[in-house]
């Protein structure tokens, strides 16, 4: 290839590099004006969820007639992002991974809402701070809450009264206590019924959802990776390892590998093999759609020993919605997020239909039929603790949790024996790559 | 029967027995996928592998979710376009690789096959960038339009399988007076046949079942969805729908099932070399 | 016009769409991929320059190593076990004179199923414990072993699933095998030789160069294997693939199924930081060049003019 060609290649690489649409952030106008026009709002529910939004979009549409909303459903976060960065992306995106969030804010995909909510007045102390971090990073509010999950502690009652259990465990060691008792094994040593399924990454049970049972942290005030640090990291693996050591790694790989698929009729809780368990509060749909010969209780997550005050806590999280930059009408899909997350009756009548938890504290106030729900108002109330957690985010998203499943993967094998050092691995690895993303 | 002949039989026992077990594992796992699609909801990837209930209505419903056809012509208009430009573009591409002999021709196969080597993730981003600055995302153009270039898989294929055809054929039709273009279409296509079918059949039912390309490009707009990213769409955050999936599944199989048993044709033994001097 | 430009420009009217091509969707990305590895990429803002940065951390990455060993066993095992299968599964067929075009779409169906779905319907079948072949294996006598969720039996799963996909391959063997004289297997037979001297010597240099091409691509897809591997480490760690796509246990079980590509789509797509993710791929390019390389000189088939 001749010279001539390599410098127009070269030149069109670096046109085409440095061409991403240098359009300047939407700010708020000096006063709300009234939303018209055309709102483009991607989402990435589909089916029976997807239509749930629709509806209440059409509650907003009503409320501001010379507003059209176009909805695009089934979308991901990939998909937005790439749209935006090629300058034709929607005016709002609604995003599933609160851990994106960080690059969302970082890389101002999704515009700084302050100048919006200082002249809008809106208070952001009626939402819990808990869901406050998880929407904004490193000091700017980049999107807002949109529904939320909260993760509790589900029991079968009748295994726990047959066993002659009151209730549930409240702390780590009773936990391993129940699980010790509520399990049956099979005359070669296999496992039947497991009181509590201890294995990381199976169903619900992660180091994220854990966390909250120690208070373990991830970042050290600088922003630099705890896990090595933290000493409830290594109590909860150590708590963990011992009650994978009682069944024996291989008899639980074994066991969990013949069990039903999470999302399937035939969950292991639902079929009875599985007495105990970690699980988000949309498992109460579940179950008593899927499985309603099941008798079960439903408490918040046990907390260690030394922690029992913590008890009430839990792990929490959420969808999360903001507007792009490169919207084309950023005042009205301002108009429709305020309306989809601070809108009292809209909040409740998204988390009614979807059976999520509703994201301000009015609407937890005002949800009565969910807080009618004995089995789901556990849910509420562990939302509404004010010590329970989420994962924070970070500028490399999963990037964290990951690495640490990873070692915790090789842990609880027993491939890998040397904690401090596998930890600090762990540590070392997310500093950099923390690092590279600046 | 005579010793020979004997064999022969057993021979003939044997190879047919070893194809009827490899079929049915070849269709097991397309049995279980049908099975699935008569499924109810609640039954999917349970550990039944028969349905308690049939609902061939799961069929209907996904034309009623879906705009199933659609997304078929999308599909259609995408493998048949992509297909024809690469024939037009590849085949020639091929020929020169293989039949004619000019400087730098060994360099340029080689380059070739490297465009296959970069990674798609990696190629995506920049390529997607470019399209959108000429402003054809949302739609199936830039899927379409880089055929008009051949595709490195096809010509590399095609080469190879021209390389299989003596030289001898295409000196004596050159030495008749034939320009490279009736050399090419009036003495080396018919021979080669069979490779230009596989690799027309390659190409198209890849287009078929590409989910990643039409996912990139056309996502933003429903209109211009393919079927593959039409059975995406029975996934929700907690659910999926593996039951109508899988009837979305066997819809999109069908066509390319039938096209290909009657393609076969295609597969006929090339011409039988007699009479080539040397 | 003189015979040589003439000659000349009968080759660019055939090679020219082709070399546009090479330009754009090689030289282009390539030169991109180059570009990002030495910049902080976003897609969101301009590129920011980092210089060796992304480079250097290649050598402290904990993940690439494992990544890397996962993908070679692949391309050592997957692909002579695919080729070997279709040339068998393609032979088979050509002898089988009944019900060959019923065989023939039977074998390849396979081929045809979105990967994805195909993936979910094996990790199904094979599933320990209530699976349908571990229980077949069961009245056998036979313990069957966790499949996808034994970290020793995950990859040969896989291969088993990308030989059940042989179909394609298999296909272009039959073309070649049908491209093969008839008088040469006369003449072989004629010479007394038997069925295995017949196929070294008659077959086997017949479809050379289709064997090369099928070394070469197997090489260069293998060295890019990801969706299978993803997906089937979502659908056996109990997680099935929802919304967006893959879940977080990649790997699973235990790191075996994790694939160079797939990391290379994780840390550049999924945390962020595509420059990394091009260093990550132009190292993939270099590993695939000097491999098709090698192919090449080994199989004499490279010149054309040679057999």
């Amino acid at each position: 290839m001749n010279r001539r060609t390599v410098y127009l290649t070269a030149a069109a690489v670096l046109l085409a590099a440095g061409c991403t649409p240098g359009t300047k952030a939407p700010t708020a106008a000096a006063t709300a004006p009234e939303p018209t026009g055309t709102v483009e709002f991607w989402h990435q529910f589909t089916d029976r969820e997807s239509r749930a939004i629709a509806g209440i979009v059409k509650d907003f549409e009503a409320k501001y007639p010379k507003v059209t909303v176009h909805i695009t459903d089934g979308q991901d976060d990939d998909k937005t992002l790439q749209a935006i960065g090629a300058g034709n992306g929607p005016d709002l995106a609604q995003s599933f991974s609160t851990d994106r969030v960080g690059k969302f804010c970082s890389s101002g995909a999704w515009v700084d809402l302050k100048s919006y909510v200082d002249r809008d007045k809106v208070d952001l102390s009626k939402i819990p701070p808990t869901v406050r971090s998880y929407t904004e990073f490193r000091g700017k509010r980049c999107s807002m809450p949109f529904l939320a999950d909260a993760y509790g502690f589900y029991y079968n009652t009748t295994m726990l009264t047959e066993a002659g259990f009151a209730g549930p465990p409240k702390t780590l060691s009773e936990l391993t206590a129940m699980t010790k008792a509520l399990t049956k094994r099979r005359a070669d040593g296999t496992i039947e019924r497991a009181g509590f399924l201890p294995q990381f990454g199976f169903y619900e049970f992660s180091p994220a959802h854990l966390a909250p049972a120690a208070g373990a942290k991830w970042f050290t005030g600088e922003g630099r990776s705890a896990i090595g640090s933290d000493p409830a990291w290594k109590e909860l693996m150590r708590w963990q390892k011992e009650l994978v050591d009682w069944y024996g790694y291989k008899n639980l790989a074994k066991f969990t590998a013949s069990l039903g698929d999470e999302w399937s009729a035939d969950h292991a809780f639902h079929k009875g093999r599985v007495a105990m368990m970690v699980d988000g509060e949309w498992r109460v749909a579940f179950l008593r759609d899927q499985a309603k010969d099941v008798s079960f209780g439903t408490a918040p997550m046990p907390v260690v020993d030394a922690q029992a005050s913590r008890y009430g806590a839990g792990y929490v999280t959420g969808n999360i919605i903001g507007v792009a930059k490169t919207a084309r009408n950023p005042e009205a899909a301002w108009a429709l997020i305020r309306y989809l997350t601070t809108d009292t009756a809209a909040v409740v009548k998204l988390a009614n239909a979807i059976k999520n938890v509703p994201t301000t504290t009015d609407a937890l106030a005002a949800a009565t039929e969910l807080k009618a729900d004995p089995q789901f108002a556990v849910f509420l109330q562990i939302f509404d603790n004010p010590a329970s957690t989420t994962m924070p985010a970070s500028a490399v998203g999963t990037a964290v949790e990951e690495t640490f499943s990873q070692f915790l993967a090789k842990w609880q094998s027993g491939a890998a024996t040397n904690m401090d050092s596998g930890l600090a691995d762990v540590d070392r690895q997310v500093d950099q790559m923390i690092q590279l993303a600046g | 029967m005579t010793a020979h002949g004997r064999t022969r039989a057993l021979i003939f026992v044997a190879e047919h027995s070893l194809a009827i077990a490899l079929s049915a594992m070849f269709l097991a796992p397309i049995v279980f996928l049908l099975l699935t699609s008569f499924m109810s909801n609640e039954q999917q990837l349970t550990a039944d592998p028969w349905p308690r209930t049939w609902h061939p209505e799961n069929y209907l419903d996904v034309f009623a979710r879906t705009p199933m056809l659609s997304y078929t012509l999308n599909t259609v208009i995408y493998a048949v376009a992509a297909t024809g430009l690469m024939l037009l573009a590849s085949v020639p591409a091929a020929y020169a690789l293989s039949k004619l002999k000019w400087r730098g021709r060994n360099a340029i196969f080689i380059a070739i096959i490297c465009v296959m080597m970069l990674p798609p993730q990696v190629v995506t981003v920049p390529l997607y960038l470019m399209w959108a600055s000429a402003g054809l995302t949302g739609s199936l153009w830039p899927l379409i339009l880089p055929m008009l270039a051949g595709d490195a898989f096809s010509i590399f294929l095609l080469r190879q399988f021209l390389v299989t055809i003596p030289d001898d054929y295409v000196d004596a039709a050159r030495v008749d007076g034939c320009g490279e273009w009736r050399t090419l279409l009036r003495v080396v296509v018919p021979i080669a046949r069979p490779g230009i079918a596989a690799a027309a059949m390659f190409q198209f039912f890849y287009c078929w079942n590409d989910y990643y390309g039409p996912l990139l490009y056309t996502s933003e707009n429903e209109k211009a969805w393919t079927l593959s990213l039409g059975l995406a769409s029975f996934r929700s955050l907690h659910h999926v729908d593996w039951n109508l999936a899988t009837a979305a599944t066997m819809l999109t199989l069908i066509p390319v099932v039938v096209l290909f048993f009657f393609a076969q044709k295609a597969f006929v033994r090339g011409v039988t070399l007699t009479g080539v001097k040397g | 016009m003189s015979t040589v430009l003439r000659r000349r420009l009968t080759v660019l009217a055939f090679i020219g769409p082709a070399l546009a091509g090479l330009v754009v969707f090689f030289v282009y990305p390539l030169l991109a991929a180059v570009y990002f590895s030495l910049h902080r990429v976003d897609l969101i803002n301009p590129p920011e320059w980092v210089g060796l940065a992304n480079w250097r951390f290649l050598f402290h990455d904990l993940n690439v190593r494992h990544a890397a060993g996962n993908t070679l066993w692949f391309v050592v095992v997957m692909v002579p076990a695919r080729i070997v299968g279709a040339i068998a599964t393609a032979m088979l067929l050509n002898r089988v004179k009944r019900g060959r075009t019923a065989y023939r779409t039977l074998f390849y169906l396979p081929a045809l199923a979105p990967p994805v779905v195909a993936t979910l319907a094996f990790v199904s079948l094979l599933k320990p414990g209530t699976g349908p072949v571990n229980t077949l294996l069961a009245k056998v006598g036979i313990e069957g072993p966790l499949w996808f969720n034994s970290p020793d039996w995950a990859k040969p799963a896989l291969v088993l699933l990308a030989l059940w996909g042989i179909g394609d391959l298999m296909i272009i063997f039959v073309a070649a095998l049908l491209d093969v004289p008839v008088e040469l297997y006369e003449a072989a037979s004629l010479d007394g030789a038997g069925a295995w001297q017949r196929f070294r010597n008659v077959t086997l240099p017949s479809i050379s160069p289709v064997v090369l091409f099928a070394a070469v691509t197997g090489v260069i897809a293998t060295l890019q294997y990801f969706t299978q591997a993803a997906v089937a480490a979502s659908v056996a760690s109990g997680d099935a693939v929802t919304g967006g796509g893959i879940s977080g246990t990649f790997g699973y079980p235990e790191g075996s199924t994790f694939t160079y590509p797939l990391w290379l789509y994780t840390v550049g797509f999924r945390n962020g930081l595509l420059g990394y993710s091009s260093v990550l791929a132009v190292v993939l390019f270099v590993v695939a060049i000097a491999v098709t390389l090698v192919l090449l000189r080994r199989f004499q088939a490279f010149a054309g003019s040679v057999r």
